[in-house]
């Protein structure tokens, strides 16, 4: 492993480029120093090390990937409340107005008292995963989801509410969302206290 | 010796030569990329097969029944002939090769050799030269500059390299006094490896090699960085893989003659030497490989520069030198 | 009313007296925070958000009334206080619901919090439990109520059902402390709205005629329409001006229209909305927005038909539910192809208004719906104005309510939301035919310097005697003191009366001799503008082409005739409203067939790509595009233009009926009537309106023939019979039942002759 590297980015190293040669002479000489000299041989010693050493770094991609940061911005997902597995999204609306593509509709409708989104679709083929429906929704119920694995036989790309819902049954799956639009960790100090009188 | 056997064992000693070595060319393609890759870290073929032991079998499908496309205005006949000259030309020089030591069972001696011939280092090196040709004709036949520019390199190269790899053995030929690659070897098993006696030689001898070879760091005829593919750029399916099989054979050629020559051969034939002796062929295909994963290439003017001021004036001496030491 | 001048942050401002502070300002583009104010309503004083400091005292501008040479102050530094301390108190407990709230951001609360920068809360009370309550057509939720009252404003000021009322929120009381630490006027607002809620006077369940003007009036999301709960974000839809298609009064609405649904990207209408402080719904326009004609096509085939019945046709029969654009071309189709242009109704009306304009000298009747607000004296004759003008109802209740008025309502069928209204209104159920007894009353007792050939022949004796006994003259009295300023509005049960020219000519020198200003409603939507466009026939011979009505070829907007024409919110145009207005309707929704004017393109000389492109060439030469259609900041309506009222040359009045008795009608007598929330086919068609007609009786009329409700009965007249199911109308008291004209499937009509009433027998079946 590179030191220097490991020590910060700023840590640069200056390389020093000398002059090109110009006579013959010189030239003879550079050639007899780095084809003699050590540069030559140490490009061959590197290679031979580090076939010994063996440390692979290839992921291998369908079967292996890569953790993602809980900040990547891939397709999107509605997760469910943890204790009740009732859908978070209580079809607020407000991921369709402040989407930027114009790429999210949804459907609304009153059930026992209750606002349901019935149904809740984004066109992946407009969505430019910026992130803001996840930012702007008050129930960290649409967040930016893991899959990005997007190929598709048509340039408009539904995802609809079933397809982004944590089905039930996976909802002991289903982890608390840090990324994109989740509360800041700081968020208790950020408000004001108000009087309750229960 | 009954000339019929004689016909026959040749005829089988030219299948075998054929099949075994096309099948290693194939098989060192996959030993090429897994080598680069774990130089580089990396995992290499995977997928298809154990270990994408398969994957040459699927390039193999892949070239035979890959479109063969012709440009319009190829000069046809040459496009489609210059591909088989170099493969061609490398299984004909690997008759001279001893590919193994003697082997005596019973009565019978089994000769790992095709053609005996007191000329054989001069015909070996002949004829792997026509393989030159190859580049060369398919460069100015396929009416692609990049072609064309590969073909151009190619002339630069065989006259450049040519001229030393002949120097560069004169000098041990001198020492052996036949040109017999058996001599050659048996010559080292009194005297020593003739590498002590002629490293020069031996270093101009390689390099010259990789040259012929086309194998990096001089594999500028085809260097995509600089011209997409150079000779082979038009080519396509099995004739490109015929560029392929006659480079990778020649790249064993080079390495069985520097093992003969300079590394003591076979030795005195017994199995451990027969195995040595494959095994030292074998690090210097390994050394192929593991150059192209070290080291950069270098450019036509460069290599003009390497050759005339550099390797040939040095091949001289060397020669004046020995010649001054044997007298 | 004298002038006066005012002013306010510095500004000089001239205004009416009596006119209160609040409306001054805005009226001058002054700001003056108010969450409970409600435009021609009498003020709430709930939020006293809109405390102001006049002549250096604090007062509510809302109910402060101007004087000359007030100085006001909008903001001092304890009514800024106030003001903050009011928010806060608001939001208090008010769930955090705004992501759900129909209101959708269009919230007076959420505006107000942001405006005094509520980021903190000082004060705290227990919360109660209160569920959700589901009254029918309205949803209310009171837990986002503020109980500001608006609600019950104006159900009582304007509407008139007075079906709303406060009731105790129940709860802990407020901490004492807080008397001290708060603002005087945020602590006194606090302990208001602490001990309040809304609940209705009709017990459990609301029962009132559903105009959903408490929904449009609720500042925050706790009042709203049930269809449309929850099924889209204010933001999403988009508002188109228009007018209202179903009665004469051609309310101002906007369309709200948005996709139909995630795939289907075709409009649909989601609810309809009005402006609460200057024009006031009926629940007919509200809920009876989806009317279109869907799925019509272009197939040049059925164009031809069109053109083809029009040019072989002798007449064409059409109603009154038609723009003036579209009757312009009916007339043009008329003179170009000599057709004969049948309308019953419209006809009647013009004939009565023309008999009217004789005597009163004026082409059209002097009275609109303003000058009934503005009276306070209003007299109803020939109508059953609840159902039959629900605007007009408002306007005789905000007149009473707001001018300390007083009425009197002639009208055969008791109606208890009349009675309702206020107790300065005199109910007089007189019989069928009498109607022109009322209105010689009326010229009697009103009537100045009437010459002596006309009094002569006013003999309302029998009536008097009748109905305006002793009790009748005390309570008139009481009644008459202090007015000044006298409205009559008559109705469609005179057009068609047999002795309708009697009637005309009395309500022409009611006009004439005394200070009465007279509306004469309109009996169809656009009655007004197809009498003055139209050169109508009495009759004509088959073949006839049914424009809206059935023909031998019929063009329908319903869908279901042979040529399909778009509804009225599928197309400009423009109608003649009740206050001789013209007002333009607008697009709501696409429409993908031919319209009046293709098919008059194919026959008329100078072909014109649009309809509206016919509007100019109406009563005043102004483009479609100019037309306004909005209120101005003031309360100015601004919309269309009005027509003016020519003089026209008087004639003396004939009276040939005069003083024949009316015909006796045995007991049962049937009325050609709709319910509320019902005008006509397109009402009924609307989704939340839908359902079937039948016979409408009242319960006691239910409880003395033992009918009940869905039960089947025999209607029978001497025009003919038919057979319906009961209902129940507990909007109507006595023994006439009537029978409307919005279900398609019960042809009611052909039981009656032009008059509204006949006698019929009933029976179960
Ligand atoms: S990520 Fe951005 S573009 Fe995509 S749906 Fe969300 S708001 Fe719209
Ligand atoms: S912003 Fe969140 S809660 Fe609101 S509708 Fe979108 S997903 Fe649902
Ligand atoms: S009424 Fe609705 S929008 Fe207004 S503050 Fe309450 S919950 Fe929010
Ligand atoms: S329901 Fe709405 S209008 Fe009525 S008092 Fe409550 S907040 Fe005001
Ligand atoms: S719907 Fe109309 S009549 Fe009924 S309570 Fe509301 S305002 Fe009053
Ligand atoms: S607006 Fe005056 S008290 Fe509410």
């Amino acid at each position: 492993m590179n030191k220097e590297v490991i020590k910060g980015s700023q840590n640069y190293i200056p390389v020093e480029i000398e002059d090109y040669p110009t006579t013959g002479w010189q030239k003879f000489k550079q050639v007899v120093r780095r084809s003699l000299g050590k540069e030559l041989f140490v490009g061959l010693w590197v290679v031979l090390r580090e076939m010994l050493k063996f440390n692979i770094h290839t992921v291998q991609y369908p079967e292996e990937v890569l953790p993602l940061p809980s900040r990547y911005r891939a397709v999107h997902k509605l997760l469910r409340l943890l204790e009740s597995g009732n859908e978070r999204c209580i079809g607020c609306g407000l991921c369709e107005k402040i989407c930027i593509a114009d790429c999210i509709r949804m459907e609304t409708k009153e059930e026992n008292g209750r606002k349901v989104v019935s149904e809740y679709s984004i066109n992946l083929g407009r969505c430019i995963f910026c992130g803001y429906c996840a930012e702007v929704c008050p129930e960290l119920a649409i967040v930016h989801g893991s899959r990005y694995e997007n190929a598709s036989e048509q340039r408009a790309h539904f995802v609809l509410k079933d397809d982004m819902l944590t089905p039930i049954d996976f909802l002991k799956e289903q982890k608390e969302f840090d990324g994109f639009g989740a509360v800041s960790p700081n968020a208790d100090k950020l408000i004001k206290k108000t009087p309750l009188a229960y | 010796m009954d000339l019929g056997i004689f016909i026959f064992q040749t005829l089988i000693k030219i299948l075998l030569v054929l099949l075994i070595f096309s099948a290693l060319a194939g098989f060192t393609t996959y030993i090429e990329r897994k080598v680069l890759a774990f130089m580089q870290r990396r995992l290499g073929p995977m997928y298809v097969g154990p270990f994408g032991l398969l994957q040459i079998l699927a390039d193999g499908i892949k070239l035979f029944t890959k479109e063969d496309i012709i440009p319009t205005n190829a000069i046809k006949p040459i496009f489609k002939v210059a591909p088989v000259i170099l493969p061609v030309s490398a299984f004909v020089a690997f008759t001279g090769v001893p590919i193994l030591p003697d082997i005596q069972i019973g009565d019978t001696t089994f000769q790992f050799l095709i053609v005996d011939s007191d000329v054989g280092v001069l015909f070996v090196l002949g004829v792997m030269a026509v393989g030159m040709f190859s580049p060369l004709l398919a460069g100015i036949a396929s009416s692609n500059k990049w072609s064309l520019l590969g073909g151009a390199r190619t002339a630069i190269q065989l006259l450049s390299f040519e001229v030393v790899t002949g120097l560069s053995i004169l000098a041990p030929l001198m020492l052996v006094g036949s040109l017999n690659l058996i001599d050659i070897n048996n010559y080292q098993i009194e005297h020593g490896w003739l590498i002590w006696q002629q490293p020069i030689a031996f270093v101009l001898f390689l390099i010259a090699g990789y040259a012929e070879t086309n194998r990096t760091p001089f594999d500028l005829l085809e260097h995509e960085a600089e011209v997409v593919s150079g000779y082979a750029t038009e080519y396509s399916g099995m004739r490109w893989g015929l560029f392929f099989i006659g480079e990778y054979v020649n790249m064993y050629i080079v390495s069985f003659l520097v093992v003969l020559i300079f590394l003591g051969g076979f030795g005195e034939g017994t199995l451990l030497d027969g195995l040595c002796y494959l095994a030292k062929v074998l690090f210097f295909i390994f050394l192929f490989l593991w150059t192209r994963a070290a080291w950069p290439h270098v450019r036509p003017d460069q290599l003009m520069w390497l050759t005339w001021k550099v390797l040939m004036p040095l091949a001289v001496i060397n020669i004046v030198v020995t010649g001054l030491l044997v007298i | 009313m004298a002038e006066v001048r005012v002013t306010i942050d510095g500004k000089e401002c001239i205004a009416q007296e009596g006119e209160t502070l609040l409306n001054i300002a805005r009226a001058n583009g002054i700001y003056i925070p108010a969450i409970c104010y409600l435009n021609r309503c009498s003020p709430t004083l709930a939020c006293r958000l809109c405390l102001v400091e006049a002549d250096g005292k604090q007062v509510y501008a809302c109910n402060a009334k101007a004087k000359d040479g007030m100085n006001v102050v909008t903001t001092t530094e304890n009514i800024a206080k106030e003001r903050r301390a009011i928010m806060e108190v608001y939001d208090v407990n008010h769930p955090l619901e705004c992501g759900i709230c129909d209101q959708s951001g269009e919230c007076e609360l959420q505006n107000y919090t942001l405006l005094e920068n509520v980021t903190e809360q000082h004060y705290a009370i227990r919360d109660t439990y209160k569920p959700v309550k589901n009254w029918g057509h309205i949803q209310y939720d009171p837990a986002l109520c503020i109980v500001c009252e608006k609600c019950v404003t104006v159900c009582k000021d304007m509407i008139g059902d007075t079906a709303l009322k406060t009731v105790p929120r129940g709860g802990d009381p407020l901490d004492k402390s807080y008397k001290e630490v708060m603002p005087k006027d945020a602590y006194a607002m606090w302990n208001k709205l602490n001990k309040s809620l809304i609940g209705t006077t009709t017990g459990e369940t609301l029962d009132c005629t559903s105009c959903g003007e408490c929904t449009a009036v609720c500042p925050v999301g706790a009042l709203v329409g049930t269809d449309f709960k929850w099924s889209s974000n204010a933001w999403e839809l988009q508002k188109i001006p228009s007018t209202c298609a179903h009665c004469s009064v051609g309310c101002q609405i906007y369309y709200e229209v948005k996709h139909i649904s995630i795939e289907n990207n075709d409009k649909k209408i989601y609810r309809v909305t009005n402006e609460p402080h200057f024009a006031t719904l009926c629940g007919a326009g509200r809920y009876g927005y989806d009317f279109e004609n869907r799925g019509a096509k272009k197939e040049p085939k059925s164009l031809e038909k069109a053109v083809q019945a029009l040019k072989s046709a002798k007449t064409i029969v059409f109603n009154s539910q038609i723009t003036n654009e579209e009757a312009l071309i009916l007339q043009k189709l008329k003179e170009k192809l000599g057709l004969k242009l049948v309308n019953p109704e419209a006809y009647q009306y013009k004939e009565f208004l023309s008999v009217y304009s004789k005597i009163s000298g004026k082409s059209l009747y002097s009275g609109d719906l303003n000058t009934v607000r503005k009276s306070n004296f209003v007299i109803s004759v020939g109508s059953a104005l609840k159902t039959d003008s629900p605007n007009s109802r408002y306007a005789f209740n905000n007149a009473i309510k707001m001018n300390k008025g007083a009425g009197i309502y002639f009208h055969p069928v008791k109606d208890p939301i009349i009675d309702g209204l206020s107790k300065n209104v005199i109910q007089i159920n007189h019989q069928p035919y009498e109607e022109i007894e009322a209105l010689k009353w009326i010229l009697i007792q009103f009537g100045k310097d009437i010459p002596e050939t006309i009094s002569a022949k006013l003999d309302i004796s029998q009536f008097q005697e009748k109905y305006l006994g002793e009790d009748f003259q005390t309570k008139l009295e009481k009644l008459l003191k202090k007015k000044d300023k006298f409205s009559l509005i008559v109705g469609a049960d005179l057009y068609g009366a047999k002795n309708w020219q009697d009637i005309a000519e009395v309500v022409g020198l009611i006009d004439l001799y005394t200070d009465f200003s007279v509306v004469i409603i309109p009996s169809d939507t656009n009655t007004l503008g197809v009498i003055q466009i139209c050169e109508l026939d009495r009759s004509g011979e088959a073949p006839r082409v049914g424009y809206n009505e059935k023909g031998d070829f019929t063009f329908s907007a319903l869908g279901d005739g042979d040529f399909d024409i778009p509804a009225l919110n599928q197309q400009e145009g423009t109608f003649v409203n009740i206050d001789k207005r013209v007002v333009p309707l607008n697009v709501a929704l696409p429409y993908g067939g031919y319209t009046l004017n293709d098919v008059a393109n194919e026959i008329l000389d100078n072909p014109k790509q649009w309809t509206i492109d016919y509007t100019s060439e109406l009563f005043k030469k102004v483009d479609f595009d100019s037309l306004p259609n909005e209120f101005l900041n003031s309360g100015e309506e601004n919309r269309g233009y009005i027509l003016d009222i020519d003089e026209v040359e008087r004639e003396e009045p004939t009276f040939h009926l005069a003083n024949n008795e009316p015909p006796k009608l045995g007991s049962s007598v049937i009325y050609l009537a709709n319910p509320v929330l019902q005008f006509n086919r397109f009402t009924n068609k609307a989704h939340q309106l839908s359902e079937s007609g039948g016979l409408y009786i009242s319960p006691e009329y239910s409880e003395k023939f033992g009918i009940k409700e869905g039960q089947l009965v025999r209607i029978a007249t001497k025009y003919g019979s038919l057979k319906t199911k009961a209902i129940v109308d507990n909007k109507i008291v006595g023994e006439i039942c009537y029978l409307p004209t919005f279900d398609k499937h019960l042809n009611a009509r052909k039981l009656f002759d032009s008059y509204r009433f006949i006698q019929a027998k009933i029976s179960k079946v």
